[in-house]
């Protein structure tokens, strides 16, 4: 009999004890609350998980959402101002595959906490990153219900343009030397998801030459916007009388902020627009 | 003191001078001279360790000057040059480089024994009131007599010139000359100068060695070695030898085209 | 000559006051606002805190490596146009800075660099010292070092490592293709303390073994007979004054990328103001580059923060420009006399 009392006792304090220890642990978690982001893409996504009041800082280059020009700017995408940094005593900063890596090191020295995003390759890896973000912010369930809306409506648009056409689409992100997109991009999804065939998906590096380009034909061709660059590459395509993207007048210029950084959220925009692009017969898809 | 025996050198592939074998004595005054391409100043370069010898070996004081230091050499063997552009230095610093040789191994400095020298040099070949002129500033007869102190700053037993007089005017011409002799006679100098004027040469040199094709073609006294018929074979011009009213050496005198022509006429 | 000593010593008085005088400056510089009073107390009371932290790990660490870089820049410059006689040569002519640069780009887009981050300066070095060695074999004929076969190859080399670095860089990825302008453009941005420590005492040691070859260069400036003539061992000198001017723009270049100017306008500058002798010329020179290098870069990260410019491009308008305005202002001078 006694032995049954304190086997139960001991039951219980260990119970009890675990649960004290597990609700310690997730209250003791605390998540950063002074967050400098070095990307322009990092900043909008954190104003999509409604973490934005603990951004303190973040590059010149963060114009979305129109709040972020408030912020306080820490320099470039690529060049960091580190004695700012310093100053705005953050607890984490979120840097990327572009930040000068001595910087790094050098915040690493300093004791400041970095977390590096490479630069994501398609929408799965950019969705990770997402709730990788979340999940150091400490908005993880946020972060998974944006992810899974977003994942939602790309499975719809999948289903719609399953049974359309499927054009072929060269999508030009560099002009000198000519650069296709290939399936190191995100931008290899949208054309896959709209249902379209990438010409250059399974190049190996993205130096394309215009003759492969013309021998293939695509019938939509798409050039990221790089100023005064992306009309004069358009102009030049006209000239290829014979291609199927001109005589059809299917060349198109598109914003390359939207294509380039992108979060879940605008992703699922873009692709819509990219929709619109290869399927212009079926306006406007409703989701 | 300085002894060829068999030099035989030249640039790569070419040979310039052909088994050369000569003395040169102390307080000796010596003109090389020859026509262009003769090899006077390849001669002066083997001597000096810009041009390494194919064959043959150069012994200055009874050692092989290969086997010396480039500092030992500078100290014996001091050179003139022909006329060059100087950096931007004063005539003072520019002779206190002819100190260099002398200079320690750490020593940074010139020592006050140095400006001693550089002064008594200066004294001597009348430029010290050059003093603190800028090098590029001085006209050309003071810049080689500039070359001449810094040459004498090195303390050396044998000065060589390299045509030191082709550009001056006479009264340099003379000035120079003048200041070489005294240095060979009172300063026990011994001096090798490489001349095109032939005059010149017999004028002031108590030794004459005529170079032709890379040999020599005569070695000796003016009177020797100025003989209307050796001059004609090696210069392959008419001239005419005669005696210098003033000094008796012998001086040539050409024959002009318009001369010879007269003369055959008659 | 007691004058000449006196000037020379009052050169290297104002040098060095001005060497301090600039790293003070460049200390209470910068984005962050931190008064010359407070910099003054942190200097004198070790703390903690962001302040003390931007002073000692931030701006610090750029003054040292300016310092060391600057004098490096200026001392080769100067070693090599005595060596050339030729006052338009500068520490990158001879195609070192091009290997360096080739180093980098390798083990950038190789993807070394992200293994370690020493990886990067380690290749640049020895970029730099395949180059070297590469020139230094190509210009040796029969034991002379020829001076103009060694001008020659190294602007070749220059133009063939910029070719590939061409290359390399349009094969490269995006965020590759960035590392590698960047680099090349020039920062003194260093985490490693261990490197800085080295750049300082390769240029300290430098400097201390090129007095040794002070006579030699005064004795080059007549030119290489002349030189012999006065008894220097040229041979000997050339292949030394090579190896240590090599050393140091191999050493800054893998370091703080390239930063152009410093080593052709700074041995001008000292010769103006201060003469043509060697024995002056050379920690003349360290001094200045140290100077202006650092006096450049203050500039480069403050005057249009939080962005930062590279070094290189104020070393180019600010060098460029006063250079300028001294030459013609010596020209009047000189015209008036």
């Amino acid at each position: 009999m006694n032995k049954s009392i304190v086997g139960t006792v001991i039951v219980f304090i260990s119970v009890f004890f675990l649960l004290v220890s597990l609700s310690y642990s997730e209250n003791s978690e605390t998540f950063p609350q002074r967050v400098i982001s070095l990307s322009p893409s990092i900043t909008e996504e954190l104003y999509l998980l409604g973490a934005e009041d603990k951004l303190i800082g973040c590059t010149t280059y963060c114009i979305r959402p129109k709040g972020a020009k408030t912020k306080e700017k820490v320099g470039t995408v690529i060049e960091v101002n580190l004695e700012k940094i310093v100053m705005l005593n953050p607890d984490i900063i979120l840097a990327t595959s572009l930040t000068d890596s001595k910087a790094v090191e050098k915040l690493k020295n300093l004791g400041i906490k970095i977390e590096s995003f490479p630069a994501s390759k398609n929408f799965n890896e950019l969705c990770n990153q997402f709730l990788k973000l979340g999940k150091i912010v400490g908005k993880k369930n946020k972060a998974e219900e944006i992810v899974n809306d977003a994942k939602n409506k790309i499975d719809i648009i999948k289903r719609k343009t399953e049974n359309m056409p499927h054009p072929t689409i060269f999508v030009q992100i560099g002009s000198s030397p000519l650069f296709a997109a290939t399936d190191d991009y995100f931008i290899d999804d949208f054309i896959n998801f709209a249902g379209g065939i990438n010409i250059a998906e399974n190049s190996k590096s993205g130096l394309y030459s215009r003759e492969e380009v013309i021998k293939r034909n695509p019938d939509v061709i798409v050039i990221v916007t790089m100023g005064i660059a992306g009309d004069k590459e358009v102009k030049i395509w006209k000239n290829y009388k014979t291609l199927m993207a001109v005589k059809n007048n299917r060349i198109y210029i598109l914003d390359s902020y939207r294509l380039c950084s992108s979060t879940p959220v605008s992703f699922v925009d873009t692709l819509k627009d990219f929709v619109e692009i290869l399927h212009p017969e079926k306006r406007k898809i409703n989701l | 003191m300085l002894e060829i025996r068999n030099l035989t050198c030249g640039y790569g592939a070419k040979t310039v001078l052909h088994d050369i074998s000569l003395d040169i004595k102390e307080r000796e005054f010596v003109g090389i001279i020859g026509p262009n391409g003769s090899g006077k100043t390849t001669l002066l370069r083997a001597i000096t360790r810009i041009l390494k010898p194919q064959s043959g070996v150069i012994l200055f004081g009874g050692k092989d000057i290969w086997r010396l230091s480039f500092r030992e050499l500078a100290r014996k063997i001091a050179v003139v040059p022909q006329d060059f552009t100087a950096g931007d230095m004063s005539a003072e610093e520019f002779v206190l480089l002819g100190r260099i040789p002398y200079f320690g191994k750490i020593q940074f400095l010139e020592s006050k024994r140095d400006f001693e020298i550089a002064e008594k040099c200066m004294t001597l070949t009348d430029t010290l009131k050059l003093k603190q002129h800028r090098m590029a500033e001085i006209s050309g007869g003071e810049r080689q007599l500039a070359l001449v102190a810094r040459a004498l700053c090195q303390e050396p037993k044998l000065l060589l010139l390299d045509e030191p007089i082709s550009h001056l005017d006479i009264t340099h011409q003379v000035g120079i000359l003048d200041l070489i002799k005294k240095l060979n006679r009172e300063y026990k100098l011994t001096v090798i100068m490489v001349l095109h004027d032939l005059n010149m040469a017999s004028e002031y040199c108590n030794r004459l060695i005529l170079l032709n094709n890379g040999r020599i073609q005569k070695s000796g006294l003016p009177e020797e070695v100025m003989q209307y018929k050796i001059l004609e074979e090696v210069y392959k011009t008419v001239v005419v030898v005669k005696k210098n009213p003033i000094s008796s050496k012998p001086h040539v005198f050409v024959v002009s085209e318009e001369e010879k022509q007269k003369r055959e006429k008659n | 000559m007691r004058k000449k000593i006196i000037r020379w010593i009052i050169w290297i008085g104002v040098l060095g006051a001005f060497l301090l005088a600039i790293s003070v400056f460049s200390l209470c510089v910068g984005s962050a606002d931190i008064s010359v009073k407070k910099v003054i107390s942190l200097l004198f009371k070790a703390g903690s805190g962001s302040e003390y932290s931007i002073l000692f790990d931030i701006r610090l660490p750029r003054i040292i490596l300016g310092f060391a870089i600057g004098g490096a820049l200026g001392l080769s410059g100067v070693i090599l146009q005595g060596m050339f006689r030729n006052s338009l040569v500068e520490p990158y002519t001879l195609g070192i800075s091009g290997g360096a640069a080739l180093g980098v780009s390798l083990s950038i887009i190789s993807g070394l660099y992200r293994i370690n981050v020493l990886n990067m300066p380690v290749f640049g070095f020895l970029g730099a010292v395949v180059i070297i060695i590469l020139i230094y074999a190509l210009s040796m004929q029969r034991g002379i070092l020829k001076m103009q076969g060694l001008l020659l190859t190294g602007v070749m080399i220059s133009f063939i490592s910029s070719s590939l670095i061409m290359l390399i860089m349009s094969i490269s990825r995006a965020e590759d293709l960035h590392g590698i302008v960047f680099w090349i453009m020039g920062s003194l941005e260093e985490p490693n303390w261990f490197l800085i420590k080295i750049a300082v005492f390769i240029s300290l040691i430098s400097l201390f073994v090129s007095y040794f070859f002070c006579h030699d260069l005064n004795a080059l400036s007549l030119g290489e007979e002349e030189a012999l003539h006065l008894g220097i061992n040229i041979e000997r000198t050339k292949r030394l004054l090579f190896l240590i001017s090599s050393l140091l723009v191999g050493y800054s270049v893998s370091v703080a990328g390239i930063i152009g100017f410093v080593g052709l306008v700074v041995p001008h500058f000292v010769r103006m103001f201060a003469g043509n002798d060697h024995r002056i010329l050379l920690i003349g020179s360290f001094l200045t580059g140290a100077c202006f290098l650092i006096f450049c870069d203050t500039v480069a990260r403050s005057i249009i923060a939080p962005v930062e410019l590279p070094v290189g491009v104020i070393t180019g308008i600010l060098g460029g420009t006063l250079f300028v305005c001294a030459l013609t202002k010596k020209r009047i001078i000189a015209g008036e006399k």
